[in-house]
């Protein structure tokens, strides 16, 4: 509250508080970015997630051209099985003498792969449906609903295993489905019924508001409404919902491979705790240590990213 | 036929079916607008104008399915509306877009909700040309004519803005609509109601949300606009002193009726039902002090007792009786409702004590 007082007396005359929220004086593009980079956390937060994405885009590249280095050779033997962790070797080793924390590298492109992969699968379903079904209502709507109602009743894990059991080894337009596609389908296709509904709902408030009536009064069409005008201004939630699912795909994929359902040839953080659970008992914490560690600094970032950007999109919260 | 004649609404009605029975929101309006005139239609709030207004455009109905399928009406319109002959009532889908914007344009009540918080200014008003201009610029291909002048750009968006006197169009167009004034607002609506040189421009109360100072200045370009491009004007408003001097024809609306309706300058010169009179005389006028009323003199302005009455529950006969000076007490006014009659000619009343109402 002091704060916010010394803020109101410092503002120079003439800039509205509101103007000052938004940092920058009104121009262009301070909408979208406006404030972000104010706050320390989340940029450091973003400087994670940056860190972790370019990591597994470097392993992607890597492997492409056949890059001598440490992640991408995550499956040669570097010492003797079950090493404590020590100078060498970071995280020390597992049965095979690989390096735990080779394994941990590698074990975020499998994971991001999968949780941008699931989210896109699930916002190309979510949206359009959502949309759909908030600005006909009617019996489009009915139907959409039906179905969203009907696969949330179901538990989400028997859900997600049942899919992921269905689609593996599947092929699908003459693709095989390896493990890792099959995981981010099953993902996909189960987790699009939050952000529908969100959609939906966001959809039914708009689409009363005045500047939708003013857009049919000058001649647009259905499908122009809903692309050009409604989503736009829904399009927030997305980005928002995005950052915070994007922890529960990580997720999704540590449960899938714990259950042997996910990828079996390449390590996984998931893959990793599955090995470490019986590994455990043997007073070998490394492994298990070493994954959800990484799982903690992503989702911990994203969390906190995400909030941050509601924060700025959200421009009921913006006008403060 | 006469040529003068752009719009004709003939017997529009409006029912909305709520829950606890059917809203009658509008019943059998008539009138025509002709072309370069501004009609204005007056009311209380809730009296129907706005419905009116947005079923001449065919947008009360919202669509619950694609293409018509599973179009569950919302709303009945009953009733034609004839845009040069052309009835807008059976139109459907596209050539009803090509109507709306092109040929017809809304300028809504709150300019601050009707823009789309998300894009600029400038592409607003640029969506609504290039909307209309597309099917144009095929034809413009053909004819061989350079196709830059023909596409409709920024720079059309930016015209548009300069003949709605903003200043600095350049800077403004890149604005978004919450960086501008209310009246900066309506004037980007303006602009973009007539961004494609429409026939009739519907002004629905567009300067209610405004400062009475922006009023003037909007109405003046209202004014401004059609004299230059000659479109019709159907203004709606509950101000009897916004349409005085700028109408040409005038209707009087009461629950969801017309109840009279006259050249602009014999209705105010000569009000011949109850409820114009009432509205006339209830105007505050500078340096008149109230004229005297039950052998008193006091200076309260006079008022018209009682209230609207609900649209689910109108009173029976005329609507007005309730409230009615003559009527309240006469049996045929409880009972029997009068139409909208021809009195003069070019003057149309609904009341049974108009003068010449019962001769014809």
């Amino acid at each position: 509250m002091n704060n916010q007082q010394n803020k109101t007396e410092m503002a120079p005359k003439g800039i509205s508080l509101w103007q000052d929220g938004l940092r920058k004086p009104a121009r262009r593009t301070s909408l979208w970015v406006g404030g972000l980079h104010r706050r320390k956390l989340a940029m450091a937060s973003f400087v994670i997630i940056v860190v972790y994405f370019l990591l597994a885009g470097l392993i992607y590249v890597g492997e492409i051209f056949n890059w001598q280095w440490a992640a991408v050779k995550w499956s040669e033997q570097i010492g003797k099985q079950y090493q404590p962790p020590s100078a060498q070797h970071i995280f020390g080793t597992d049965i095979f003498g690989q390096s735990v924390f080779r394994k941990t590298l590698y074990g975020a492109k499998i994971s991001l792969t999968v949780a941008l992969c699931a989210s896109f699968v699930s916002i190309a379903i979510g949206v359009p449906l959502g949309a759909l079904a908030g600005y006909f209502r009617g019996i489009i709507d009915d139907i959409i609903v039906w179905i969203y109602s009907t696969l949330s009743s179901i538990p989400y894990i028997l859900l997600i295993l049942a899919f992921a059991v269905v689609l593996r080894d599947r092929t699908l337009f003459g693709h095989k489905l390896t493990g890792i596609t099959s995981v981010y389908l099953a993902i996909g296709l189960t987790s699009w019924v939050g952000l529908c509904r969100l959609i939906r709902g966001e959809v039914i408030k708009h689409k009363e508001r005045q500047y939708v009536l003013a857009a049919r009064s000058y001649g647009c069409s259905n499908s122009r409404i809903i692309f050009r005008h409604l989503l736009p201004n829904v399009f927030h939630l997305v980005i928002i919902d995005f950052s915070i699912r994007f922890v529960a795909f990580i997720h999704a994929e540590v449960i899938l491979s714990f259950l042997g359902l996910g990828e079996a040839n390449r390590p996984s953080w998931g893959a990793m705790i599955n090995d470490a659970r019986i590994e455990m008992s043997r007073g070998v914490w490394w492994q298990m240590a070493a994954a959800t560690l990484a799982i903690f600094f992503i989702s911990l970032a994203l969390n906190i990213f995400g909030d941050a950007l509601r924060d700025c999109l959200d421009p009921k919260l913006r006008i403060q | 036929m006469d040529n003068n004649l752009l719009l004709e609404v003939k017997n529009l009605s409006v029912h909305f079916s709520a829950e606890d029975g059917t809203v009658k929101a509008v019943q059998n309006v008539s009138f025509i607008i002709e072309r370069g005139k501004t009609f204005a239609l007056v009311g209380e709030s809730g009296c129907g104008k706005s419905t009116t207004a947005l079923a001449i455009l065919q947008l009360v109905s919202v669509p619950t399915g694609p293409r018509g399928l599973l179009r569950k009406p919302a709303a009945g319109v009953s009733g034609s509306i004839l845009l040069d002959g052309q009835d807008l009532t059976k139109l459907s889908g596209k050539k009803l877009r090509d109507i709306r914007g092109n040929k017809i344009a809304l300028v809504f009540q709150e300019p601050m909700t009707s823009l789309n918080p998300v894009y600029t200014v400038g592409n607003q008003i640029a969506e609504a040309v290039k909307l209309h201009q597309r099917k144009s610029t095929r034809q413009v291909r053909r004819s061989q004519i350079p196709r830059e002048m023909a596409r409709p750009t920024w720079a059309d968006a930016i015209d548009t803005l300069r003949k709605v006197s903003i200043a600095d169009p350049e800077q403004i167009a890149k604005m978004y609509p919450h960086q501008l004034s209310g009246g900066m607002q309506q004037r980007v609506m303006i602009a973009m109601a007539v961004s494609c040189k429409p026939d009739l421009l519907i002004a629905d109360e567009p300067t209610t949300a405004l400062d009475v100072t922006i009023q003037a200045q909007i109405l003046d370009l209202l004014e401004q606009l059609q004299r230059q491009t000659g479109m019709s004007i159907l203004l709606i408003t509950h101000d009897l002193g916004v349409v005085a001097e700028r109408a040409d024809n005038i209707a009087v609306m009461y629950a969801s009726r017309i109840v009279e309706m006259a050249d602009s300058w014999q209705l105010f010169a000569e009000p011949f039902h109850p409820y114009t009179q009432g509205l006339l005389r209830s105007l505050p006028r500078l340096g008149v002090s109230a004229p005297a009323r039950d052998g008193q003199a006091h200076k309260r302005l006079p008022t018209i007792p009682g209230t609207v009455p609900e649209p689910l529950h109108f009173p029976t006969g005329c609507k007005f009786h309730p409230r009615c000076p003559i009527g309240h007490k006469d049996r045929r006014c409880r009972t029997v409702e009068p139409e909208l009659r021809e009195v003069q000619p070019g003057r149309y009343v609904a009341c049974w004590y108009a003068p010449g109402y019962e001769k014809r």
